[in-house]
């Protein structure tokens, strides 16, 4: 019986050995260790040993069954394994094909940096206010103390629908609707497109500017100086940027000032103009119905563009509006 | 306005260098916008004295020049220069010179001749071109072996002011070095002494002034019996030159002079030509008048002219006649120095076309107090010069109608409130007083009168400005604004603006910023009946309608990058669009709208099986995601429509509440090639607000009973649009009918070719309990009835 079992080993050893695929060695186990294989028809033959041989050769049957169990078991798992990694090999990929519907625009770089300047302005609790582009001679002139003969029409070139309405030259005529409307103190910024007759190389006829207004009790040009000057710093993120506060002359602004950059990041640390402000001219407080005794306001004017070509290191100012996908496709 | 740096400095000299005296120029408002040296860097360049001129013997250009350099003996130069001849005097660049360009002169042999420095033109000393073929020619009376730098004053600059127009008074070296002393604290010096000049005679030219509220102030004078033939000195040619204004003979050149050096204009009259008496008077209608520059101009009523008897001889304070203007063959002169209103010149030069220093400085004003002085300037200057008899000044002044001087009080407390420092008495009064003030102790701080020069001086502001300018804006200190802090609204039912562009930008759209004035002729082919704003003064024929639409712009944006090899263009733009309304203040109803276009494939990158090219439904998929982003699907419909910018067969309206806020659909066949796109392009517009406004979620409690999902095939009419069919459905009154949902439409084997088959999921739960059965069967049936009686559809 030893003998026989050994050979039934030897035999399924062998017969395991070749088998390539799970299905054979299923039929290997049926053979072997099924209802009618070799090794379960000797279970059955037990019946006819005596007494005392029983439980030896029972013992040396399932020994030889669980033999044979683990050369089956360690072949599934060859087998297995292989499958697996068939099945692994087969299923691998070029990971450095693309991504599908990867499809991201971009916004406009003058939006991005609105966003950019609203974004600092709102977190000092500035509103954003909006009004319309085809403006009336009072809210874009004559309430901002530019009466018509006044030198300074001269100097806006200016888009005339009629003689009485015109394609807004700055957004001031919405500071002018503001004041109109709410109670003082206010602070605002005035974003939007504004229009001049003007088109060559550094002009566009239209283009972006932010105004922003503080009226307050007591605000002083110290303040202006101030915010403008932080906001700069924050804009451009440089901590070392240099300012020039420039006399100059806004009728709607009284004592007015131009203001000049200069730093490392550009420009070769030559100054260059950035904005306009000065404080709200009496007249134009006394035009929206507030006294210039109680309140005083601060103004400021900038040209989005401007600080967009600075800030992103564009040469041409004309490229804003040409809208070419190589060029916008930058600002992602 | 140019100016030469040495000519501000005989009035006032800081120790300044010329970058300094520049940015202190800019910090007191008056901006630098350049500064050019008069003449290029070079040195050890002398004027010689051509003793002699012999040919070279090898060469048939050059010549052999013995040339006095005012050294013990001549040197010896071969010069290739045309013009060079025996005894004149020109620029001679001695051994050891240094040119512009870092070229520096060294003995050498020309042809086998030694040559021993070079004869110079005028570009090669860096000077602007003359046109001179050869040699700058110096004058006879140069003397030998002076440097030319020194000689011909070159170590100058010329600097150019950009003037704001409130700064009228500084358009003048006195206006300019008056600033300068304010800053600097450096004394004023006047060059030359203020004379009366006025003779004995009576002013034989008679002047009447009808117009004395334009022109308060006409100062006349006659000169005779003064030497015809002399010309303007050299050194009042180079400063005429250094700021732009050619010589135009010894009279022209004092007026110019006299208005550079104090910034008053005046007029010179040949007077024999000048025919009765002179009259400052409005242009009648039509009158005409050829102007110095030789071009005729016809007046309107509103033009103020000087005149005579034969008509008009001048345009007031812009430009004279050229029938009475002064030349060579002048021997009586009429001097005129008038103050113009500013009202009366403004806006004539733009009229007219003729821009001149004159009428520059009147548009802005000038010193109402000035003519007298300038007037004996002149006078002084010519009879320096020409000699002459001289008239008495015949003077017609209108005392009322001269501004006259205003004192403004200044508070110390608003000095430091507005400006935010506080300013010593000590200092206050400093920079009044050198600004030319007359300044008066108040008890709250002063009473100022400003000078004659400085009318645009009118309220405290004015004064704060001031203190400003002087003391340095720069100085001032660095206050954070004070103010309690707040916290700003923040509507949750407003949607922002930045988050719909940040939607399409994540779904491939590209941001583009177009000009809001289009092509009128495009505009009208997409919008016919919509009526437009145009401009009056448009920039140019195709920027001249104001947009009533965003795709004029989206369309010329995807023609301009698909000619540019970019097949696929997915643009948005937002902005106001324009439509004529005359019941409106302005004229027109000023709408945000957000529009966009598509075209081209569906993806951006198609490696990975079909690429199709985009369609209508891809540009609804974006335009639902909008409106899904303001949680407000339920009160937006689409609508077949017909646009005439748009397919028939392929456009909707978008409906809120029964109210049309936008369009989309694909660009009409027929103007693909008109508008200069190709391909099929898909176009949509919304008004902002619609996508603006939106719901603050409520939620709902989740039911915790199971749906029962039923799928329905209606047969129905092929034209029938789903949507009415789903709204049959919807119609049917039930709380347990939670969702319609479209999952297939099907036309073919099977289907009758006049209809089609649409497949609906109904989802249906109780929110507090399991359905039956018959709940559920009871309003199938329902929806069935409903179903067929509305749009005829059957089971199928």
């Amino acid at each position: 019986m030893q003998e026989q079992l050994q050979t039934i080993i030897s035999q399924a050893k062998m017969a395991v050995k070749s088998v390539t695929d799970l299905a054979k060695l299923d039929e290997i186990r049926v053979q072997y260790l099924g209802k009618k294989g070799e090794l379960t028809s000797m279970m059955k033959m037990l019946g006819k040993l005596s007494h005392e041989e029983r439980p030896k050769a029972g013992q040396i049957i399932n020994e030889a069954k669980q033999m044979v169990q683990g050369i089956l078991n360690a072949k599934k798992r060859e087998l297995d394994d292989a499958k697996l990694a068939k099945q692994l090999a087969e299923e691998s990929i070029d990971i450095t094909l693309p991504g599908r519907d990867v499809d991201l625009g971009g916004l406009h770089p003058v939006t991005r940096t609105l966003q950019r300047i609203e974004t600092l302005f709102s977190k000092a609790g500035f509103d954003v206010e909006t009004g319309p582009e085809i403006e009336d001679d009072w809210h874009n002139f004559e309430a901002l103390n530019i009466p018509e003969t006044h030198p300074a029409r001269a100097m806006h070139d200016t888009f005339y629908i009629n003689e009485h309405t015109v394609l807004r030259t700055h957004t001031s005529g919405v500071q002018i609707r503001t004041m109109e409307n709410k109670k003082p103190p206010l602070r605002i910024i005035a974003p939007g497109r504004v229009y001049r007759c003007d088109s060559d190389q550094t002009h566009t006829p239209m283009f972006h500017q932010v105004e922003g207004l503080i009226i307050e009790k007591d605000a002083s040009f110290a303040q202006l100086r101030a915010l403008l000057i932080e906001f700069l710093r924050q804009f451009f993120e440089d901590d070392n940027l240099k300012t020039r506060f420039r006399p100059s002359y806004f009728p709607f602004t009284e004592p007015s000032a131009e203001v000049d950059i200069a730093t490392d990041l550009f420009g070769d640390g030559r100054w260059i103009e950035v904005l306009g402000c000065g404080m709200v001219h009496p007249k134009v407080l006394t035009n929206v119905g507030i006294d210039p005794d109680e309140y005083t306001g601060l103004a400021f004017g900038l040209g989005v563009e401007r600080l967009a070509m600075l800030r992103y290191n564009v040469n041409d100012l004309r490229q804003f509006f040409e809208n070419d996908l190589r060029f916008l496709q930058q600002f992602k | 306005m140019k100016i030469s740096e040495n000519w501000l400095r005989e009035w006032t000299n800081p120790n300044w260098d010329t970058n300094t005296l520049s940015e202190e120029l800019s910090l007191a408002g008056l901006e630098v916008d350049g500064i050019e040296p008069v003449a290029g860097t070079f040195t050890n360049v002398v004027v010689g004295h051509v003793l002699s001129v012999e040919k070279h013997p090898d060469a048939d250009k050059l010549n052999i020049t013995q040339v006095d350099v005012g050294d013990a003996s001549p040197v010896q130069i071969v010069c290739g220069a045309k013009n060079v001849v025996v005894g004149m005097k020109a620029c001679c660049a001695k051994v050891g010179a240094k040119l512009p360009g870092d070229f520096k002169i060294k003995k050498a042999k020309l042809r086998g001749v030694p040559s021993h420095g070079m004869l110079c033109g005028v570009t090669e000393i860096g000077l602007p071109d003359d046109d001179v073929d050869g040699l700058f020619v110096l004058p006879s009376d140069a003397p030998i072996g002076m440097d030319v730098r020194e000689y011909l004053d070159l170590d100058d600059c010329i600097i150019e002011v950009d003037l704001t127009p409130n700064r009228a008074d500084c358009f003048s070296v006195i206006g300019l070095a008056r600033d300068i002393h304010a800053v600097s604290g450096v004394a004023l010096t006047q060059p030359f002494e203020d004379k009366d000049m006025a003779g004995t005679l009576k002013c034989s030219q008679p002047v009447i002034v009808k117009e004395a509220q334009a022109c308060p102030k006409y100062l006349g004078c006659v000169v005779t019996d003064f030497d015809p033939k002399a010309t303007t000195p050299a050194w009042m040619v180079q400063k005429l030159q250094r700021s732009g204004l050619r010589s135009l003979g010894l009279v022209v050149d004092i007026t110019n002079y006299v208005l550079l050096e104090l910034g008053q204009p005046m007029h010179a009259f040949d007077l024999d030509s000048l025919k009765g008496a002179v009259q400052v008077r409005k242009a009648y209608l039509g009158e005409k008048l050829v102007t110095l520059d030789e071009k005729e101009v016809v007046l309107s009523e509103d033009t103020l002219v000087i005149a005579d008897d034969s008509g008009v001889i001048a345009l007031a304070g812009i430009m004279g006649g050229l029938s009475t203007s002064v030349t060579s063959e002048t021997t009586q002169i009429f001097f005129e120095c008038a103050h113009f209103s500013r009202l009366a010149i403004t806006g004539k030069a733009r009229k007219y076309g003729l821009h001149t220093d004159s009428s520059m400085r009147f548009e802005r004003g000038v010193d109402p107090m000035l003519p007298e002085r300038a007037l004996n300037r002149a006078l002084s200057l010519f009879s320096e010069i020409a000699g002459g008899t001289i008239s008495q000044i015949q003077a017609t002044v209108s005392e009322e109608h001269l501004p006259k001087p205003i004192t403004i009080e200044l508070r110390s407390e608003t000095i430091t409130k507005r400006l935010g420092v506080e300013v010593s008495k000590a200092q206050v009064e400093q920079i009044f007083e050198r600004l030319g003030f007359d300044i008066k102790e108040t008890e709250s701080g002063w009473a100022l009168t400003a000078p004659s020069y400085r009318f645009d001086m009118s309220i405290e502001m004015d004064l704060i400005e001031e203190v400003g300018r002087i003391f340095g804006y720069n100085n001032l200190p660095e206050t954070p604004v004070h103010a309690p802090m707040t916290l700003n609204a923040l509507p949750e039912a407003e949607q922002s603006l930045f988050t719909l562009k940040m939607a399409l930008v994540q779904r491939g759209y590209n941001e583009v910023i177009t000009y809001s004035f289009v092509e009128e002729s495009k505009q009208k082919l997409l919008e016919p009946k919509q009526p437009y704003v145009l401009l009056k003064n448009p920039i140019s024929d195709d920027m001249k309608a104001m947009r009533t639409n965003l795709f004029s712009g989206l369309l010329q944006s995807v023609a301009y990058n698909q000619n540019r090899q970019q097949p696929r263009v997915r643009l948005f733009e937002s902005g106001l669009v324009f439509y004529k309304n005359d019941s409106d203040p302005t004229g027109a109803t000023q709408i945000p709208m957000l529009g966009g276009v598509i075209t081209g494939n569906k993806s951006a990158s198609g490696w990975d099986g079909v690429e199709r090219v985009v369609d209508f439904f891809d540009l609804k998929g974006d335009v639902e995601t909008l409106i899904r982003m303001s949680h407000q699907v339920e009160n937006i419909r689409f609508e077949a429509c017909k646009h005439p910018a748009l397919h028939p067969g392929q456009s909707a309206s978008i409906m809120k509440n029964g109210e049309e806020v936008g369009i989309m659909g694909q660009l009409h066949p027929s103007l693909v090639k008109p508008i200069g796109v190709s391909g099929k392009v898909y176009l949509f517009q919304i008004h902002q607000d619609a996508l603006m406004t939106m719901q603050v979620p409520a939620a709902k409690v989740i039911s915790k009973f199971p749906e029962v999902q039923r799928d329905l095939a209606f047969l129905v009419d092929k034209d029938l649009a789903v949507q009415a069919l789903i709204d049959s459905i919807v119609a049917v009154e039930s709380d347990i009918l939670k969702s319609v949902e479209l999952f297939d439409i099907y036309r073919g084997d099977g289907v009758d070719a006049s209809q089609k088959s649409i497949a609906l999921t109904l989802k249906i739960q109780h929110q507090d309990r399991t359905l039956q059965d018959d709940e559920v069967d009871a309003l199938i049936s329902d929806v069935l009835a409903s179903a067929k009686q509305a749009v005829n559809a059957e089971l199928r």
